[in-house]
């Protein structure tokens, strides 16, 4: 659906992204994760055709990024911008029925009554887009980049500074999107955010420090883990585990954590094990560092 | 061209809903008006002593009197004409001064209001970009210019003498207010944009615009003293000056229209 290869981009002797590359599918939520200033805007932008990479290019599969097809490519591009960036002095109809216009839809009016209903706006077409809640101009923003109806689109920190039931609808949106099959490219702080609806993950700092799905950065960074809690004292039963092959066990009170391979095929040797020994297995789980630790363990580990 | 229409539909809206940015326009246009009749009508009237009583004015009445338009005039009538016809430099130009405001603020507002990055996202070029947002301070500007020389006109045929406004009506005249006028404000308001996209803040532009200004009021002082006579041989070669500056700004104004320092740079 669109490739990025190599990007890299200068601005006079700042590096803002260095070789930058990967490739989205259609149906896919891909998450940009980094700290501030580490080129998420930037790659946003020349995924956009906004700006241009100093080296690398961006691919479409309807043709790639340059100087003389960026005007056509954005127009297959849906482009939420950080700011909502509606003219707050005209009506949301006609903020939108201007971008149905600029995009050269043939029933602008049409597109728009069709955006108003999806978005569930209808009710505030006539309201002045200055007067509308921080949650509701980011929906008009977000009918706004689907007018010509994009397959990829990006947005840009969506959430940010939103009420939880305003990020909460929004999000729901961008599941719609995915789940129609568009690709979404979502840059954002929000992790619990990225939890929920993204498929990948590419983690930036300048350049790409990790890319995959949240899933796999976790068993990447920590291992699997098991965690199985007992009906008494765990300690009796760590060594025991130690001996059956598992060095990595960790007792405390009644919880066991066992470092293993694959999680779901390891548990039931283990609780086979426990259970002969005589444990009384009351609960049995695979662990999972919240996306929060492998995210700073990436940062901080690109750092050092 | 539909792109640039979308765009100049909307900068039209936008400046409907916020009328007061026309008050400096309307104020330029209503005291353009107002200073030939405070010369050729109220000051005589106040006095009593009418222009044809001084001598400052009889080579203008020596001058003026043989021309087609000024026939059957009396020598206040002549004078009178000949005032309302040198102010008319300043009547079709100085609503151009205040749509300044409009112009150099088109860019820099957009990038101000956080509205040009997504503007920038669509498929528009930056031809269209900036031919939409002359057009949308040229527009209004030229209503105004239009719509002051209705009032000239009417305050003439109700305020001067007889038939003098037919000294508005000449091809010279005419050519002022409907072909150097537009000319310059396109160019004024051209510079305008252009100085609008190359600045971060707004009051910039406006100051750096408000200078352009200054040569088109250098046309009137010119004129006034008689070192050019607006005839129409050099009306029509001052607009083909125009003309070429005007299509030259063009090319200049999307060449210095740079999106990414715009987008990067600009805060």
């Amino acid at each position: 659906m669109l490739t990025a290869s190599h990007l890299t981009r200068r601005f006079g002797s700042r590096l803002a992204v260095d070789d930058v590359s990967f490739e989205l599918v259609p149906g896919e939520v891909f998450a940009l994760l980094g700290p501030n200033g580490a080129g998420k805007t930037t790659t946003l932008r020349m995924l956009a055709g906004l700006i241009e990479p100093s080296s690398g290019h961006v691919h479409l599969r309807t043709g790639s990024q340059s100087p003389d097809t960026s005007p056509s490519l954005r127009g297959q591009i849906g482009f939420l911008t950080e700011s909502p960036g509606l003219w707050e002095r005209l009506d949301v109809r006609r903020n939108l029925l201007v971008y149905a216009r600029l995009h050269g839809l043939p029933r602008p009016d049409h597109a728009v009554g069709e955006a108003l209903e999806t978005f569930g706006i209808r009710d505030r077409a006539r309201d002045l887009a200055g007067q509308l809640s921080k949650g509701l101009k980011q929906r008009v923003a977000l009918a706004r980049a689907l007018l010509h109806k994009p397959r990829v689109v990006l947005l840009d920190e969506p959430t940010s500074g939103l009420d939880p039931q305003s990020a909460h609808e929004f999000r729901e949106l961008v599941v719609r999107l995915r789940n129609t099959n568009h690709t979404v490219v979502l840059s954002t702080h929000n992790l619990d955010e990225v939890e929920r609806i993204a498929s990948r993950v590419a983690v930036l700092r300048t350049r790409l420090i990790a890319l995959d799905t949240p899933a796999a950065l976790r068993v990447r960074l920590f291992g699997s883990r098991l965690r199985i809690t007992l009906g008494q004292s765990a300690e009796p039963f760590s060594a025991l585990l130690r001996d059956s092959g598992f060095p990595d066990v960790r007792a405390d009170a009644n919880t066991l954590s066992i470092a293993v391979t694959d999680g779901s095929a390891s548990a039931p040797p283990i609780v086979k094990r426990l259970v002969e020994a005589g444990a009384d297995v009351c609960a049995v789980g695979v662990e999972e560092p919240r996306l929060e630790d492998v995210y700073l363990r990436l940062v901080d580990g690109d750092r050092k | 061209m539909r792109r640039i229409l979308a765009l100049l539909d909307k900068d039209l809206a936008d400046l409907r809903q916020n009328p007061s940015l026309f008050v400096p326009a309307l104020l330029t246009g209503f005291f353009s008006i107002l200073l030939p009749f405070i010369i050729a009508i109220i000051i005589p009237a106040m006095t009593g002593e009418r222009l044809s009583d001084s001598s400052d004015f009889e080579l203008v009445v020596e001058t003026y009197n043989s021309q087609p338009a000024m026939r059957g005039l009396t020598p206040e009538g002549v004078i009178q004409a000949w005032v309302f016809q040198h102010f008319l430099v300043l009547l079709v130009l100085t609503p151009i001064a205040g749509s300044m405001s409009v112009a150099a603020y088109s860019v820099i507002g957009e990038k101000q209001a956080r509205t040009l990055e997504p503007l920038l996202a669509t498929p528009i070029t930056t031809f269209e970009l900036l031919t939409a947002k002359v057009l949308g301070s040229f527009l209004p500007a030229l209503m105004l210019s239009l719509g002051s020389f209705c009032v000239y006109v009417a305050g003439m045929l109700v305020f001067a003498e007889p038939g003098t406004y037919r000294a508005l009506f000449t091809p010279a005249s005419l050519g002022v207010v409907f072909l150097l006028g537009p000319l310059s404000a396109l160019v004024a308001l051209q510079l305008a944009v252009c100085v609008s996209s190359r600045v971060n803040d707004a009051r910039s532009a406006q100051q750096i615009g408000a200078l352009v200004i200054l040569p088109i009021a250098g046309l009137l002082v010119v004129q006034l003293t008689g070192s050019i006579v607006l005839t129409i041989p050099v009306i029509l070669a001052i607009s083909a000056i125009l003309l070429g500056m005007n299509a030259g700004l063009m090319l200049l104004g999307v060449k210095l229209f740079d999106r990414e320092a715009i987008l990067t740079r600009w805060k």
